[in-house]
Order: structure tokens, then C-alpha cells, then sequence
């Protein structure tokens, strides 16, 4: 189930909220990361200033992506790390299979990247005969239910914990259970035989630091520190969009990112990987290959509308906030990247034809733009994309009813008779049945206020 | 590869910001003010350390707290990060034990650079993690230890550490230890 298409959000919304099961998973979470957000970033007296503080970071890394972009290279490669840029999906994932291939590698361990999510990589690795192992925990339970994930930072989310336990029971051969602790710790005893046999261990990137050419990944689990340490080779990949100018800037980002996400002060463990190890007897991997990923980033530079897009860290706080994903969850919006961020950002990198519905799946109340911790103004982006949507898409005769509709909102008496006939019709006819599926309308009063206003 | 694609990517990004209205380039200023604390920071970095389900004892001798905590856990087989075994056998270890170069008070925060902490996997593949922590080090807040770190070359690995091990992937519900230690002790040299 579940590889859903982009193109049919309305049909998949529609399916998504006839699940109980999902709907509860969904209310529980969503709520919960709500919460533990608002009390993190209660807790800190200068959130705000903090979060202008990191857009403007953000700003002027993007308007000098291409000077910062060299600036991270350059250092990076002077401390020994190797640098590739793709264009797209596919020239990342053969760069990676062939730096694997090369290396007669047969067991990669990745940890979580939303990146090589977008590009597939783990289907390529495969048809080139690679196993590839999931090593987070959430996305070890959808590898193994052959599932996309649901959420940017909670891939899982979706899953009830007995969906999740029986899961366990018939891919792993784990006694039945509910359990979370035996549940975790028997994905723990699995994944440790993986890690030590692993060849290759491919990461994503929090931030990628110009002035050092540094890497950093946040995390809880530890995973992250297994696969960047233990296999002889590291693959990280980045889209481009992820380099801030200095080290010191991680200070402002360290402090929303695990606020925002998790609703904690600092996730377990950071990790900054700066080039290769010093002594081959030291720890580590030998080789670090970073992949630099464009894949229709460049593009979104040319407007300061969509280039805000490029300043997401990837929270999740937008998901749980809105009120659509909190109703049909992550799988509907059929990309990797959903919620209101992935109504935006989907349709930049798909093509606006392939996921021409998705700057719809919004009431733009705001919520998200609310809690974004770098300020993207999600629905004024909506709203660009909904321009860019319409002029091909609008009917003519929704062309011609708000030309009427605006003939009647500017002429008193027409305006007169129009709610009079609408309280006739009302009676005889269904307004619009597309607006009244999913909503109520209330009926028209029979006295209207300048009725009111006139006789008392 | 990839000089053509290099050069296509940068000029991607030079064409597209061309083609946008210019804006305000204005400099970023700090909007990160130093909250100052009341509290001394060891007893600031106890507190945060068991806030986040670790456990921290200050001691004058360290060595002399490790081995009661080595007795007490009745550990059979100790990693020391100066003295390793090899990456794989690393997992039949029961307790690893490793120094720190800084500790952040506000979040409990341990410090391992691998320029002195070149073998950092006995602090995570053990159950048991045993941090030591010189008193003198632990400074306030993250952004003094990013300062900190960039007072020299900065080494190839740094890592920070934040608690014990977990996830919430299982419908939001903590789990402890999941890929690294289940239990974490950090000992607060306080002799110096």
C-alpha cells in the first residue's frame, strides 16, 4: 500500500480520513510534538529574535549560495573529504552506487536523510545489488513494512505501536508483543549485526558549514554516530540549500531545530565531521565523500517568494500544526516531503503539473508560518503557487460567477435582491455540492442585518 | 562528472539570483544575548545532566568514584577510550568508559573531540557509558563551547553528548538505549 501519487491528494485525503486507526495515531502524535514544541520555546525568553536571527542567516546564505557553496568545498576538501554535485536525482544515485560498486560494497547502513528519500537512493542501491539497511528506528519499521515515511522527523507516526509489534512478529520473528522497550530492543539486536558487516554507511546533513567545511547531524538514537564511524567508507548527501557561513551560526540552529522538532533543549548527540581522520589507527572512516544535491533548488532562487522555500531546516514543526496533515497524515500528499512544507516545496521540485493539488490542501490559517523557526511565510508561498496553478487551471465558469459575484458586492440594490432570491433558492436547491461535501453551510437568516439594523 | 556538473549547478545558482529583484543585503547581527545564570556551573550541568535521565556525581577523586561504579554494576568486561579494542569488538563490552575535553552546564551536555578522545564508539556501544569530566571545564552555555572549539584547528570528529541514548518513534513513547548506551554517568572531577 501507500506508494501514493502527488496527483491524487483529494482521492488519497479522501481514503486517509476514513481510517480510524490512522486518525488516532495522528491526533495522539501531532498534539504531543505540539505541546512539547510550545513549552521548549516558552522556555527560552528570546525565541523570537532567535528565529529572525536564523532567517536572516539563512537570507544571506542564499542570496550568496554560490560564494558559500565554494567557500564549504574548499575546506571541506583541504581536510581530506571529497566533494560531489548532482544535478538530479539519478546523477546522485549513480555517484553513490558507483563510489559503492568500486569499493565491492555489498551492505550499506544508512541513517535518516530526507534527501536520499527524495532522490530514492535506496532503490538504486538495490538493483545494483546492494542490501541496504534502514538503521533509524522509524524508518527500519517502514523499510520493513515497504512503506514511504509519514513525517519529516517521525517517519513512523502513522503506525500504532500493535501495528508495529505484529509487524515485528512476522518480519523478525519477535514474540508478540506491545511492548516499546522489547520492541526497541529488538530492532537494536538486529541492526548491531548489520552495523558491524556494513561496507559503506551513507548519512544526511543538518548543516554544512562554509567557514570549516564541516558536517553536522543532529539525532537521538545514536544511529548516526554507528554509521558515520563504524563502516571503512561515508557517504553523506545534502541538498545545496543546507551550508550556513560559520560555525558559530550553529549556535542559533541548535537551538530551534531540537525546540521546534522535538520539543528538546539538544537532541543526544551531534555529531561535526570535519574532512577524515588524522592517524589511520584513529576511529573513523577512511574516505568521506560528501554529495552536494541540486535537483530543482537552483531554480526556487529566482524569487524571493519561492526562495524562502531553501531556508527550511526540516522540522516538522509545520506538519504538526496544520490542521490537514493533522486529519489525513503524511502518506496523502504523496511525496516524501508532506504537510504544508511539502505542499510547497513538492511542487517546486516535481513539477507544478505533478502535484498541482497540493497548494490546495490548505485553509491558510497560518498555523504553520506561526511556528517555523526560520519565519517561511508558507502561505503567502501557497498562495504563489496557487498563481501560478490558476490562470491554467480556472474554468470559465468560475471565471464568470466571480465576475458576477463581484457585479453583486458593488451594487447595493443588486445586492438587496440577491439575498432575498438566495433565501428562496436556499430552499429549492443544493448550493454548490463540492463546497458542501466536506463542510456545513449555514443557511441565510431570514431577517438580514440591514433589516435588523432598519426596524430597531 | 563533475566539473561540468559543478559549473552547470553554480550557474544555476548565479543565473536564477540574477533574474531575482534585489533585496537589502544587510549583515546579520547577533540577536543572541547570554542569559546570565545564578547557580554555579557544575551544579548547573548536575542538574541539566539528570534532567535528561543521566546520572552525575562530583567527586575530588574521580578514579575512586569509577571503581565504586564498576563494582556496583558488577561490570565484567570495561572499553577505555585510551586504550580500545578494535571497532568489532567493541559490541561484547558491558561498560565503556571515555574523559570529556568540555561540558555545557545549560544542557548536560558532554564534549569529545577526537583530537584526545580518538576512539569515541566505547562511549556509545556499551549499555554503560562512564564520562569523566575535569570541573574546570564545563562552561555555560552552547554558544561558549562552540567558542570554544574554534579556539584551534577544528579536529575531524567532534561529538556531542546529551543523556542516554532514545527514540520516540513507537507513537511518541520514550524508549531508553536504543542504538547507544541504556545508562550514562558522568563524573565531575572537582579535584583541580
Amino acid at each position: 500500500m501507500n506508494h501514493l501519487s502527488s496527483e491524487t491528494f483529494k482521492e488519497n485525503a479522501k481514503a486517509a480520513l476514513a481510517d480510524v486507526q490512522l486518525r488516532g495515531a495522528l491526533k495522539n502524535a501531532t498534539s504531543l510534538f505540539g505541546e512539547r514544541r510550545k513549552a521548549a520555546a516558552a522556555s527560552l525568553p528570546n525565541w523570537e529574535d532567535l528565529r529572525t536571527h536564523a532567517r536572516a542567516v539563512k537570507d544571506e546564505v542564499l542570496l550568496h549560495l554560490d560564494r558559500y557553496l565554494e567557500e564549504f568545498v574548499r575546506n571541506a576538501e583541504s581536510r581530506g573529504a571529497t566533494v560531489h554535485w548532482a544535478r538530479d536525482a539519478a546523477e546522485a544515485n549513480s555517484i553513490i552506487c558507483g563510489l559503492a560498486t568500486e569499493r565491492a560494497a555489498r551492505i550499506v547502513v544508512k541513517s535518516k536523510s530526507m534527501t536520499t528519500e527524495e532522490t530514492h537512493l535506496n532503490d538504486a542501491l538495490e538493483a545494483a545489488g546492494m542490501q541496504v539497511v534502514e538503521t533509524d528506528l522509524g524508518e527500519y519499521i517502514i523499510q520493513l513494512a515497504h512503506e514511504p515515511p509519514s513525517h519529516i522527523i517521525a517517519p513512523a507516526i502513522h503506525k500504532t505501536r500493535q501495528q508495529i509489534g505484529e509487524l515485528f512478529t512476522a518480519e523478525l520473528g519477535m514474540p508478540p508483543t506491545d511492548n516499546v522497550d522489547q520492541m526497541t530492543s529488538t530492532a537494536r539486536m538486529k541492526l548491531r549485526d548489520r552495523f558491524a558487516a556494513a561496507d559503506v554507511g551513507i548519512s544526511g546533513v543538518n548543516f554544512a558549514i562554509a567557514e570549516t567545511g564541516t558536517i553536522v547531524i543532529v539525532e537521538n538514537e545514536g544511529n548516526i554516530r554507528l554509521t558515520t564511524s563504524l563502516p571503512r567508507l561515508h557517504i553523506a548527501m545534502m541538498g545545496i540549500e543546507k551550508v550556513i557561513p560559520r560555525f558559530a551560526d550553529l549556535d542559533v540552529f541548535l537551538k530551534l531545530l531540537p525546540r521546534s522538532g522535538t520539543g528538546q533543549r539538544l537532541t543526544t548527540y551531534q555529531s561535526f565531521i570535519t574532512g577524515t581522520k588524522r592517524a589511520s589507527t584513529d576511529e573513523g572512516p577512511d574516505e568521506l565523500h560528501i554529495v552536494l544535491l541540486d535537483n530543482g533548488r537552483s531554480r526556487m532562487l529566482a524569487h524571493p517568494v519561492t526562495r524562502q522555500s531553501l531556508a527550511c531546516i526540516r522540522c516538522g514543526a509545520c506538519l504538526n500544526a496544520c490542521p490537514v496533515y493533522q486529519q489525513v497524515g503524511g502518506h496523502a500528499y504523496g511525496s516524501v516531503y508532506p504537510g504544508p512544507i511539502g505542499a510547497v516545496i513538492t511542487p517546486q521540485l516535481m513539477g507544478i503539473e505533478k502535484a498541482a493539488q497540493l497548494p490546495y490542501a490548505s485553509s491558510l490559517c497560518g498555523a504553520c508560518r506561526e511556528v517555523c523557526p526560520v519565519k517561511i511565510d508558507i502561505p503567502q508561498l501557497l498562495l504563489h503557487l496557487r498563481g501560478e496553478i490558476s490562470p491554467r487551471k480556472g474554468s470559465r465558469a468560475e471565471r464568470l460567477a466571480f465576475k458576477m459575484w463581484a457585479r453583486v458586492m458593488t451594487s447595493p440594490s443588486l445586492y438587496r435582491l440577491s439575498s432575498v432570491a438566495g433565501r428562496i433558492l436556499q430552499r429549492v436547491m443544493p448550493i454548490s455540492r463540492a463546497w458542501t461535501n466536506g463542510r456545513d453551510l449555514r443557511p441565510i437568516e431570514s431577517k438580514s442585518f440591514h433589516d435588523l439594523w432598519a426596524n430597531e | 562528472m563533475s566539473n561540468s556538473a559543478r559549473e552547470s549547478i553554480l550557474g544555476s545558482i548565479r543565473t536564477h539570483l540574477a533574474a531575482s529583484p534585489a533585496v537589502d543585503d544587510q549583515p546579520v547581527t547577533s540577536a543572541n544575548p547570554v542569559i546570565p545564570s545564578e547557580s554555579d556551573p557544575v551544579n548547573r550541568f548536575k542538574e541539566s545532566v539528570e534532567a535528561v535521565s543521566g546520572h552525575c556525581i562530583v567527586a575530588t577523586d574521580a578514579a575512586d568514584v569509577l571503581k565504586q561504579i564498576l563494582t556496583d554494576l558488577n561490570a565484567q568486561r570495561v572499553a577505555y577510550s585510551d586504550n580500545p579494542p578494535n571497532a568489532h569488538d567493541i559490541f561484547h563490552f558491558d561498560v565503556g568508559v571515555s574523559t570529556a575535553q568540555a561540558a555545557i552546564a545549560e544542557t548536560g551536555t558532554l564534549v569529545l573531540d577526537s583530537d584526545c578522545e580518538r576512539h569515541r564508539l566505547v562511549s556509545l556501544v556499551p549499555p554503560v557509558h562512564i564520562a569523566i569530566v575535569n570541573a574546570s571545564s564545563i562552561v555555560e552555555t552552547l554558544g561558549d563551547a562552540l567558542t570554544l572549539l574554534q579556539k584551534k584547528e577544528i579536529s575531524p570528529a567532534i561529538t556531542f553528548i546529551t543523556g542516554p541514548s532514545r527514540t520516540a518513534d513507537i507513537e511518541l513513547t520514550l524508549a531508553i538505549g536504543v542504538h547507544g548506551p541504556q545508562e550514562l554517568y558522568v563524573i565531575v572531577d572537582g579535584s583541580k
